[in-house]
């Protein structure tokens, strides 16, 4: 399921749960969780929050998020050597990755892009995404 | 390497492997005092052991996030732990686990949601030493008393606001028995002694905070949302900051997180409940 099939409706509806476990998460109040805030650059996340986050929202959500899943998500169709190369985003990578964190401000996109600092780039709205995609996926027939 | 399976510890026995583990701990008779946060190790412990046990001796989980910790009792020298620890989630990045500690049936601790962030075990230990350890512990089990007890570990106070807040330094030492087992390839202080004096200084708050009624005290009863966020090796000075955070009739909470310099190595948040004295 692509991310230009979520509504704003969907996000906004689930946008204040999340924004609550991010604050939790990162012991800060919620107003300070905007839906463009980005998690490390402005909230101060570090990996073990992200970890944090992830578990607090499984268990809030009932859904399973596995590791490594937005980045996994956002590469589609393209194969990891399409994707990056050494580190560093390709053209077509850097391009699809605009195209799935379409909620990301287009000037936080600095190229050349590296794979390390990809999760610089999520915001409270990146793990919206996240969890509703996880919730189409529980509902899809197996 | 004396120290190794001994100085810290806290499962003698696992007498049910697998991702419902149980076991058992006896806190030696000797010792002063056993702090409840050596319970929530203990419990932490049983989980790490099945996690290592899982992935092989690959890898290892260390202390990470606890976003609940509930205290309902205590522990005396000379009693055994019943542990329990329920396995949510592993794989090869964390352990996340739910679990409790009992003596004689009675509820004394329940850990809810905790995540074990995963290292390499071979940097952190011998993995065939390891191994060898779970299989001791699945069979006869260890010889229980090995525990020396909770070492010297005092908190500097340095300021604060009687009854608001206080600030402490906590210089973990550069030698102590621990370090032998927690660990053996890279010592570290272990995040359950942080939460021991995490909970020394919140209490230490409380001492100025008039209870609603006489004869009440005020008692920790959860330590939520705590987490380590870096390692704290022998010889750092940690500085310690309680606030209390929120105050109503019979409960208080209390912030309470360490840093070094400019670095947050961790924090918490503890609840305390006005309890008649025992």
């Amino acid at each position: 399921m692509s991310s230009e099939n979520i509504t704003q409706a969907e996000i906004d509806a689930i946008f204040p749960k999340v924004a609550a476990m991010m604050a939790d998460a990162l012991g800060c109040d919620v107003e300070k969780i905007k839906p463009n805030a980005s998690l490390i650059n402005d909230l101060g996340a570090e990996s073990i929050d992200f970890l944090d986050i992830v578990f607090r929202l499984e268990r809030g959500f009932k859904v399973k998020i596995p590791r490594g899943k937005i980045v996994e998500e956002a590469r589609g169709n393209l194969s990891e050597s399409e994707f990056e190369s050494g580190g560093v985003l390709s053209g077509a990578g850097a391009a699809r990755l605009k195209v799935f964190l379409s909620e990301v401000p287009a000037d936080r996109f600095k190229i050349p892009l590296k794979s390390a600092d990809i999760p610089r780039l999520f915001t409270t709205e990146t793990f919206c995404k996240l969890v509703i995609r996880q919730q189409r996926a529980a509902a899809r027939p197996a | 390497m004396d120290g190794h399976f001994r100085a810290f510890s806290f499962v003698d026995r696992i007498t049910r492997p697998g991702l419902s583990v149980r076991g058992l701990y006896q806190v030696p008779p000797s010792i002063a005092e056993f702090p409840i946060s050596l319970a929530a190790e203990a419990c932490g412990q049983l989980a790490a052991w099945t996690a290592m046990a899982t992935l092989d001796f690959k890898l290892r989980p260390v202390a990470g996030i606890a976003p609940v910790i509930e205290l309902p009792g205590s522990i005396r020298p000379g009693q055994t732990l019943e542990l329990e620890a329920e396995i949510e989630s592993l794989d090869a990045d964390a352990v996340a686990y739910s679990g409790i500690a009992k003596v004689a049936g009675t509820l004394v601790l329940r850990l809810q949601h905790c995540v074990g962030p995963m290292v390499p075990l071979e940097d952190y230990d011998d993995p065939s030493a390891v191994k060898q350890r779970f299989e001791l512990l699945c069979g006869a089990g260890a010889t229980p008393g090995a525990f020396p007890g909770v070492p010297p570990l005092a908190l500097d106070y340095t300021g604060g606001e009687p009854g608001k807040s206080l600030r402490a330094i906590l210089r973990v030492p550069a030698a102590a028995d621990f370090f032998a087992d927690h660990f053996p390839r890279r010592p570290v202080f272990p995040g359950t002694l942080f939460m021991h004096k995490v909970l020394e200084l919140a209490a230490r708050v409380t001492d100025d905070i008039l209870t609603p009624a006489r004869h009440t005290a005020w008692v920790a009863r959860s330590v939520n949302d705590s987490k380590i966020r870096a390692f704290m090796p022998p010889g750092e000075s940690l500085e310690f900051e309680a606030r209390l955070a929120k105050q109503d009739a019979g409960s208080l909470t209390i912030h309470v997180g360490a840093r070094k310099e400019t670095k947050v190595t961790g924090h918490s948040k503890i609840i305390f409940h006005a309890e008649e004295r025992a």
